[in-house]
């Protein structure tokens, strides 16, 4: 139980720090004096002070929504799967809810959007719907796919049963379903090449224009439901596509998915640096690719048992 | 005559629900009807006739009162008559509905032997003798699936709803297109039973492509009734698909998983109506305010009609299926028993449900867009017209039957296991095994599926767990004591004005760019350039119309077919008069041939011989050489 809500807390601290990474690291490839990893916590710390904007145009949407985007993502933080044998896991939540729940902060992030009765807005929202509606069969299907190689529905407990027995016979719709999610990780989260989350260049936003009318608190609420939304993203990959290193005593197992996720977010920034945004009507291009790979490991699962 | 079984109690129950609310937000409308009594006397005949289509025994009852049911809903479409556009819709309303019911009388005169009184047992005796069961399939399927609105015979419900009059779209989107599925649940069962596999995967395709098409064409409208209309069918194909899992792993011998797939079905059948009569409600009452359906013309609603705007907002939430919503709990028990399809000892099945999977994802992903521009661009931002502006909350009536109808609502979330017990018990009545002890085995808190790959979800759970951490982190803020300043919205130095922000049409624009292929919208664009230049003008122009693939492909071809075959017609009757002669000749062969084939043992060779002496026989006899 105190492993439990001490992955939580980890969860909730190092996510900043791991956006932080990534901009970090992105700088020091594109041979810029990279910014510190530290630099989530000043930010948030600094908005905190602010005091709060209100747009006049705005309805009580804007003083709801920003708690309702963060808390369903704060929810499923405590419903990931374990990080060291045997520590305590939710095990009455299957992968459904948790997308359920990503979809429900997302819901309340497009109205917010929408709320502020600027341009921008709308425009972040309605290419947030549109990369949303075609992120959602490719998580079903790499769900079901990941389910079956699983045994288990349920998050935790398919990440206990992969740890324990790694789908070795299953090793190509493994695989293909790990690709499907990294695709999918990107996408939701707003990376490059879906969206870049450096800009404030109308061309380019799909999160950043949703949010342009927040300051102060709301702001920082907003900023950590997007880091949030990314270590659930994160530790999900790490907990199905890399279950290993469970089994050693905590501080050690804790360590090694501390530098899965780290692994993760370098592979991001790599992708970062070596890809343009496409355009966005390219970004179907992207997201059928992801559906493609699950509908594969789902194939391959019932036609080769691989 | 009557009969109160577990499924007909059920469907009265589905039935009071949907209108004890509406008859209160009918009596908060009334003022505003011009033939009042008209209006009254068919609207209560219309309540009572679904009431007797669901607790009839025999096959004339059911007809009869089915055909009131139509008759008096057809009239409550032209209540307020006074358009051109409302006759038609009334017209072409009537006529779909009548094509159904000829495909009833057929299902039923046979399946009765033609004693209309005899009772649901009997016909099952009848038809377990008849040596056509595919086609008594057909006959029901296209009676009953014309009726809720089922691809491809959906094309009334975006022009029949907007037209009717609100309290009215509520009740026929809400509980009518529900009435339908009672009917495939009582003949399935009682009478059809042994089920063959390709009924179950023609339903489930017929519902999967319901569902995408449904969202897609919602996402495209401007008009709020059409689009709450298509997403009718939306929610028909999602129950279809429930129905046809169920039909699927029945006739493979999975009995338990079939019990969870109905049960899924007839739950999102009891969420569907709750949340779009309550969408309805919400609609008719931002159209009442502002005197348009076209919803380019609303916009910051939320500020003056506070309820609607919640209730609205609930619904939306809930027809979006994001948790822990009723919405969510019954796609996600449809989710559950597809993903059970890996169960199913056939691969090209188990190949073949991914798709559905896929369908059925994509379409909760679009319908969530579709929501967020229905609710974001009705009630959120600045006002796009003068009416949208003075618009105020509605009558206490029509309010309470909002609130009554959140109040249902809210009931489906928070008493989920209750409903589902019931529901249990309705497909034990119908010979069906048990499975809530399955679905809830350790008390009321989690809900398992009853696959062996099965989830769990705690609808209960969550709900607490949301709320507490909402009202946690808005108690920090609170306690925080931040100061707040009110300022006009950035524009980049512009004025923050109603023409500036996004459009309906502009919020669509990427999906609608991406399904142009299936769209292919009639755009019209024009601007008035000053002095030349490209891009500077004074006034611009754009309108964007999507007509319905299915109306113009599938509808109209077929017009242009009887165009065809009545000309053709016309001409031979205008031939000499020995030829009328070899007519009469040569329906009496295809008489006697349809007799053979029909009556006797059907094998292809024979088949295709007669076919050929027929056709022979027209070409030489009745066609003769080219003039």
């Amino acid at each position: 139980m105190i492993i439990y809500l001490l992955t939580i807390v980890m969860l909730l601290l190092i996510s900043p720090l791991l956006l932080g990474f990534i901009k970090a690291l992105k700088m020091l490839l594109l041979y810029k004096r990279p910014v510190s990893i530290f630099q989530g916590y000043r930010n948030f710390s600094k908005l905190m002070q602010k005091e709060t904007v209100l747009s006049s145009e705005s309805s009580s949407i804007t003083r709801v929504a920003p708690f309702l985007v963060l808390s369903p993502l704060l929810v499923t933080l405590f419903f990931l799967p374990p990080v060291v044998q045997g520590a305590f896991y939710v095990s009455f939540v299957d992968a459904f809810t948790i997308t359920g729940l990503i979809a429900l902060s997302t819901f309340f992030l497009m109205l917010l959007g929408l709320d502020s009765a600027s341009a921008f807005g709308g425009m972040g929202s309605s290419r947030e719907a549109f990369i949303a509606a075609l992120v959602e069969p490719a998580m079903v299907l790499t769900v079901f796919s990941v389910s079956m190689m699983a045994g288990d529905l349920g998050v935790g407990q398919a990440g206990v049963n992969l740890a324990a027995h790694f789908p070795k016979e299953h090793m190509a719709s493994f695989l293909f379903s790990a690709i499907s999610f990294f695709i999918l990780l990107i996408a939701e989260n707003g990376r490059i090449p879906v969206d870049n989350p450096e800009t404030h260049l109308e061309l380019t936003m799909v999160h950043e224009a949703m949010i342009l009318d927040l300051t102060g608190v709301y702001l920082a609420i907003i900023e950590s439901a997007a880091s949030v939304k990314f270590v659930i993203f994160a530790s999900l990959f790490a907990s199905l596509f890399m279950p290993f290193g469970l089994q050693y005593t905590a501080p050690i197992a804790f360590g090694l998915f501390i530098v899965k996720l780290f692994a993760i977010a370098t592979a991001v920034a790599l992708i970062e640096v070596n890809t343009a945004k496409l355009r966005l009507f390219k970004v179907p291009n992207l997201l059928g690719i992801a559906i493609v790979f699950a509908f594969l490991s789902l194939i391959t699962f019932y036609v080769l048992g691989a | 005559m009557f009969q109160f079984d577990t499924l007909s109690l059920v469907f009265v129950a589905l039935i009071l629900l949907g209108t004890i609310p509406n008859l209160f937000y009918s009596f908060g409308y009334l003022p505003h009807i011009e033939r009042k009594a008209h209006y009254l006397l068919h609207y209560f005949s219309f309540i009572i006739s679904m009431l007797g289509v669901v607790v009839a025994a025999n096959a004339l009852v059911f007809l009869i009162f089915w055909e009131l049911m139509s008759l008096t809903s057809w009239q409550l479409i032209l209540t307020e008559a006074k358009e051109k556009k409302t006759l038609d819709a009334a017209k072409f309303y009537f006529f779909m509905t009548h094509f159904g019911f000829l495909f009833l009388l057929l299902f039923f005169l046979i399946s009765t032997d033609g004693d209309l009184d005899l009772g649901f047992t009997d016909m099952h005796n009848i038809v377990s003798t008849f040596a056509y069961p595919t086609l008594l399939f057909f006959f029901m399927i296209l009676g009953f699936l014309s009726k809720a609105g089922a691809v491809p015979l959906h094309v009334w419900l975006p022009y029949a709803h907007p037209e009717a009059p609100s309290p009215v779209s509520a009740l026929m989107s809400g509980v009518m297109l529900k009435v339908a599925i009672y009917g495939l649940f009582r003949f399935l069962f009682d009478v059809l039973y042994p089920w063959q596999l390709e009924w179950g995967i023609l339903i489930l395709v017929i519902g999967s492509l319901s569902s995408l098409i449904g969202v897609l064409y919602a996402l495209s409208e401007h008009d709020i009734k059409a689009l709450l209309a298509n997403h009718s069918i939306e929610n028909i194909g999602i129950i279809l698909i429930g129905f046809g899992m169920g039909m699927i792993f029945d006739s493979m011998n999975l009995k338990i998983l079939s019990s969870f797939a109905f049960i899924a079905a007839l739950f999102h059948t009891f969420n569907h109506m709750s949340f779009k009569s309550l969408l309805f409600m919400g609609a008719g009452a931002v159209l009442h305010q502002t005197h348009t359906q076209n919803i380019e013309k609303y916009g910051g609603l939320i500020k003056s009609m506070p309820i609607t705007a919640f209730s609205f907002l609930l619904a939306s939430i809930s027809i979006s299926a994001l948790p822990p919503t009723n919405g969510f709990l019954s796609e996600w028990m449809i989710f559950q028993s597809m993903l059970s399809s890996s169960l199913l000892d056939n691969t090209s099945l188990k190949l073949a449900i991914p798709f559905a999977i896929f369908a059925l994802a994509m379409t909760g992903g679009l319908a969530i867009a579709c929501f967020v521009k229905a609710y974001g661009i009705t009630f959120l931002g600045l006002h796009r017209s003068t009416n949208a502006k003075h618009a105020h909350e509605v009558n206490f009536l029509m309010q309470a039957g909002m609130i009554l109808m959140v109040i249902v609502v809210l009931s489906l979330m928070l008493f989920t296991p209750l409903y589902i017990q019931w529901f249990d018990k309705v497909i034990l009545g119908l010979g069906h095994i048990s499975v809530y002890t399955k679905i809830f085995p350790n008390g009321v808190w989690h809900m398992h599926s009853v696959g062996f790959n099965g989830g769990v979800v705690s609808p209960l759970i969550l709900l607490l767990a949301l709320l507490s951490v909402t009202l946690l982190l808005m108690f920090g803020y609170k306690s925080m004591k931040v100061k707040e300043r009110l300022y006009h919205t950035w524009a980049c130095g512009y004025h923050t004005s109603a023409r500036t922000q996004y459009s309906a049409t502009g919020f669509a624009g990427p999906i609608r760019r991406f399904f142009n292929w299936l769209y292919k919208p009639d755009e019209h664009f024009s601007k008035k350039s000053i002095a030349g230049h490209q891009s500077k003008f004074s006034n611009s122009h754009y309108e964007v119309h999507v007509k319905p693939l299915f109306e113009t492909s599938l509808y109209n071809s077929v017009g242009k077919i009887a165009n065809m075959i009545s000309y053709w017609v016309y001409r031979l009757s205008h031939f000499e008069q020995t030829r009328y002669a070899a007519m009469i000749f040569n329906l009496m062969l295809m008489v006697l041939f349809s007799y053979r084939i029909f009556a006797h043992d059907f094998s292809w060779a024979t088949l295709v011989l007669e076919g050929m002496v027929m056709i022979v026989s027209i070409k030489v006899l009745i066609i003769g050489d080219k003039q």
